[in-house]
C-alpha cells in the first residue's frame, strides 16, 4: 500500500519535452488513468515512475521517500506491459517464479504464493504451460499475475488490453478493476481509450502535449470537462457558440444561442456580449413531439443495436447529435424538439 | 487425380534439383567413400581387390591418429568457444545497436567472407610468422628478444580459424537476438533482476537458437578447414583434414584416407549430436 506523489515531473527528449511540469498525487490503493492520445506524455510519465527512464527535473516519491535515484530493479513495482513481455522459454510458473526467485523467497512459500495468485487469474490448471500455448487473454493474465505475486509496491498498467479484441476487452476491464480492488493495491494505469479509463478509474488524468489538461473522477472528467479538447477527446460532444447576455450573481451567467436563453455556470473572462462555446453531450438529449422541445428535424440516423445516433437540424442549419436508445425510433426528415435539461450544459471557454 | 496428390507431386517436383544435386554430388561421393575405406590397401595401386575392415584396426591401433583426432577436435572446440566469446558482444551491438555506425560495423563483420580463404591464410603468415608484423613490433619494442612461436603451433592455427569463421558465428546469434522482445529486459527489471541476472536468465537462453547454430557451423566448418591449417601449422602441427589429404594425395593410400576421413566425420558428428541434445530448448518445441 503506497502513496505516490509526483512533483513538477519534466522529461525531455533532446528538444522535445515529453513530459512538461506535471504534478499528481495518486491515493493509497487508488486505481488512476492517465489517459490521452499517442504521444501525450502518459506512456513516458509510466516509464519514469517505474525507473526505466530518468527525468530530467521534478521528484516521484513513494509514501514520502524520493525514488528517483532508485534503479528500476529496487523500486518493487509490477508492471504490466502491452505486449505482455512474458518469458517465451519459461512456463506460467516459471514467469511468476522469476520475481520471487529475484526476492530470494523460501521455496515454499513461492509455490503457495504463485498457487494462489494463479487462482485469483482463474488460470491454476495453465501452471506448466508455456506463454506460446495460451491465448491472449490468457497471457494477459500472466502478465497480470507476475506482476502481482511480487506483492509490489505499485502496479503500473501500459495499455494492457490494446491488443485483445473487442469482447475480451470489455471482460479483461472488469476482471482487472475487481482483481485491483481485492488487492488494494495503487495503480496507474496508461490509455488511450476513454471508455477503459472511465469504467475503470477511481480518477482519470487526461494529458495533451505532455501537461495535464484535466483530473478528476470519471463523471467530473465528462460531465465538466474542462476544455474544448477534454470535452472533444473524452466521448461524443455537442459545441455550440452562444452570447452571454448576463452575469447573474448565483455565480452563473444568462447565454443565448439556438436554444434559446439558457443559464450556465459562469467562467472566466465572460462579460456580456462575449462569445462562449458551451458543450452538450448527445446523450443528454431527448427527442420529443416538436411542440414540446427546440424544433428539429432528423437529417441522419445511425442504429447500433443497443444505441440510436441521430443528426438533426435546427431550424438556423445548426446539426446536432443526439443519442438514444431505439425504443422510440424517428424516421428521416421527421420533425422532432430537442428537449436539454438545464444542467446538462457546461460552458468551456470564451471565444471572442 | 486429387488435388492433394497433385499437390504433393508439385512439392516432389520442386525439391526434385536440390535433391539430385545433393544425390550425385553428396551421397554418392559419400557411399564410395565409405566402400573405399573398406578396401585392401595395394601395392602400386590405389587398391586391391577385396574387402577388410583392416584400415579402421589401423586407425584404432595408432595412437598417433587417434592423439590427431583428438587434436583437431580440441581446436575445433576452442575456435567455438573464441568465436562464441569473441561474436556475441559484437552480435549484440550490431542487433541493438541504433548508431549510424551499425552499417559499417556489419560490413567490417563480414569483410572475411569477402576475400578467398587462400589470401586470408597467407595474411596471417605475414601477421603471424617469426619475421611477421606480430614478432618484428615485440621485438623492436624491446618486449621480448626472440619471436614468439605465433606459427606452425596450435594457436596460430586457432587464431587464423576463428578470424575466418568469425561471421558464421556472429550472423546466426545476431538474428535470434534480434528476435528477442527488448520489453523482456523491462519486465525483468520491474521483477527485480540486475543486468548480469537479465544476461543470464534471460539473453542468454533465448540467444541459444542462435547460439547453437553458430557453434554447430563453426565446429564442423574449423574441423573440416584444410587451407587454413595446411599454411599456418606447416608440417609441425597438423590437422586431421590435412592429414587426410596427405594420405589420399602424397602416399596415395586411398583406403586408409578414407577411413581416416570417414572417423573425422563420424566423431564430428556424434559431438554435434551430443551438443544439440544439450542445448535443445524445450519451450521451442512446444
Amino acid at each position: 500500500m503506497t502513496e505516490v506523489s509526483i512533483e513538477r515531473l519534466t522529461m525531455d527528449y533532446g528538444v522535445h519535452r515529453a513530459v512538461d511540469g506535471i504534478s499528481l498525487r495518486i491515493r493509497n490503493g487508488e486505481f488512476i488513468s492517465l489517459l490521452g492520445p499517442s504521444g501525450c506524455g502518459k506512456t513516458t510519465t509510466l516509464k519514469v515512475i517505474a525507473g526505466f527512464e530518468h527525468a530530467s527535473s521534478g521528484a516521484i516519491r513513494f509514501d514520502g521517500n524520493d525514488v528517483m535515484q532508485v534503479p528500476a530493479e529496487k523500486r518493487d513495482i509490477g508492471m504490466v506491459f502491452q505486449n505482455y513481455a512474458l518469458f517465451p522459454h519459461m512456463t506460467v510458473a516459471g514467469n511468476l517464479a522469476f520475481g520471487l526467485e529475484m526476492r530470494k523467497l523460501p521455496k515454499a512459500e513461492m509455490q503457495s504464493r504463485i498457487a494462489k495468485v494463479l487462482e485469483m487469474v482463474q488460470l491454476s490448471s495453465h501452471a506448466d504451460r508455456y506463454p506460446n500455448q495460451l491465448s491472449g487473454g490468457q497471457q494477459q493474465r500472466v502478465a497480470l499475475a507476475r506482476a502481482l505475486v511480487i506483492e509490489p509496491k505499485i502496479l503500473l498498467l501500459d495499455e494492457p488490453l490494446a491488443n485483445l479484441d473487442a469482447k475480451l476487452r470489455e471482460e479483461m476491464r472488469v476482471f482487472i478493476r475487481e482483481i485491483q480492488r481485492r488487492v488494494g493495491i495503487t495503480t496507474v494505469y496508461v490509455t488511450h481509450d476513454q471508455a477503459e479509463a472511465m469504467t475503470m478509474s477511481d480518477r482519470v488524468v487526461v494529458m495533451f502535449g505532455g501537461k495535464i489538461a484535466q483530473m478528476g473522477t470519471p463523471a467530473e472528467i465528462y460531465d465538466q470537462p474542462a476544455s474544448v479538447e477534454v470535452a472533444k477527446f473524452v466521448g461524443q460532444v455537442n459545441l455550440l457558440r452562444m452570447k452571454v447576455e448576463a452575469i447573474t450573481g448565483d455565480g452563473g451567467m444568462d447565454v443565448s444561442g439556438p436554444f434559446g436563453v439558457i443559464k450556465v455556470k459562469s467562467i472566466e473572462g465572460a462579460a456580456p456580449g462575449r462569445a462562449v462555446t458551451v458543450a452538450v453531450r448527445p446523450e443528454a438529449i431527448d427527442l420529443v413531439s416538436p411542440s414540446e422541445g427546440q424544433a428539429a428535424t432528423i437529417a441522419s440516423s445511425y442504429y447500433s443495436g443497443s444505441l440510436m445516433d441521430y443528426r438533426a437540424r435546427l431550424a438556423d442549419g445548426t446539426l446536432i447529435d443526439v443519442q438514444t436508445f431505439p425504443r422510440q425510433r424517428f424516421a428521416d426528415g421527421e420533425a422532432v424538439g430537442l428537449s436539454i435539461p438545464a444542467d446538462r450544459w457546461w460552458p468551456l471557454e470564451v471565444t471572442a | 487425380m486429387n488435388p492433394l496428390a497433385s499437390k504433393k507431386r508439385a512439392s516432389l517436383l520442386l525439391i526434385a534439383p536440390a535433391a539430385l544435386l545433393i544425390f550425385f554430388f553428396l551421397v554418392l561421393p559419400y557411399l564410395t567413400i565409405v566402400v573405399m575405406s573398406f578396401r585392401v590397401p595395394g601395392d602400386g595401386t590405389p587398391y586391391a581387390p577385396g574387402f577388410t575392415t583392416g584400415n579402421y584396426l589401423h586407425f584404432f591401433s595408432d595412437s598417433f591418429f587417434l592423439q590427431q583426432t583428438f587434436n583437431t577436435l580440441m581446436i575445433g572446440a576452442i575456435c567455438t568457444l573464441v568465436c562464441l566469446v569473441l561474436g556475441f558482444p559484437v552480435a549484440w551491438q550490431l542487433a541493438r545497436g541504433n548508431s549510424r555506425l551499425r552499417g559499417i560495423a556489419y560490413g567490417i563483420v563480414l569483410s572475411p567472407l569477402l576475400v578467398g580463404i587462400v589470401i586470408r591464410s597467407y595474411g596471417w603468415t605475414i601477421i603471424l610468422g617469426n619475421n611477421g608484423m606480430i614478432n618484428r613490433t615485440l621485438i623492436s619494442m624491446g618486449l621480448v628478444d626472440r619471436p614468439v612461436g605465433l606459427m606452425y603451433n596450435t594457436l596460430g592455427i586457432v587464431i587464423a580459424l576463428s578470424h575466418v569463421f568469425l561471421p558464421f558465428m556472429i550472423l546466426p546469434v545476431m538474428a535470434a537476438i534480434q528476435g528477442i522482445d527488448p520489453s523482456l529486459e523491462s519486465a525483468a527489471r520491474s521483477l527485480g533482476a540486475s543486468r548480469a541476472t537479465i544476461f543470464r536468465r534471460i539473453i542468454l537462453p533465448l540467444s541459444m537458437p542462435g547460439i547453437q547454430a553458430g557453434c554447430i557451423l563453426t565446429f564442423v566448418l574449423s574441423l573440416s578447414a584444410y587451407v587454413t591449417p595446411a599454411l599456418i601449422g606447416g608440417s609441425k602441427v597438423k590437422t586431421m583434414a590435412v592429414t587426410v589429404v596427405d594420405t589420399l594425395v602424397d602416399t596415395f593410400q586411398w583406403p586408409f584416407g578414407s577411413a581416416l576421413a570417414l572417423m573425422l566425420a563420424v566423431t564430428g558428428a556424434v559431438i554435434v549430436v551430443i551438443f544439440a541434445r544439450m542445448t535443445r530448448m524445450k519451450w521451442k518445441a512446444a
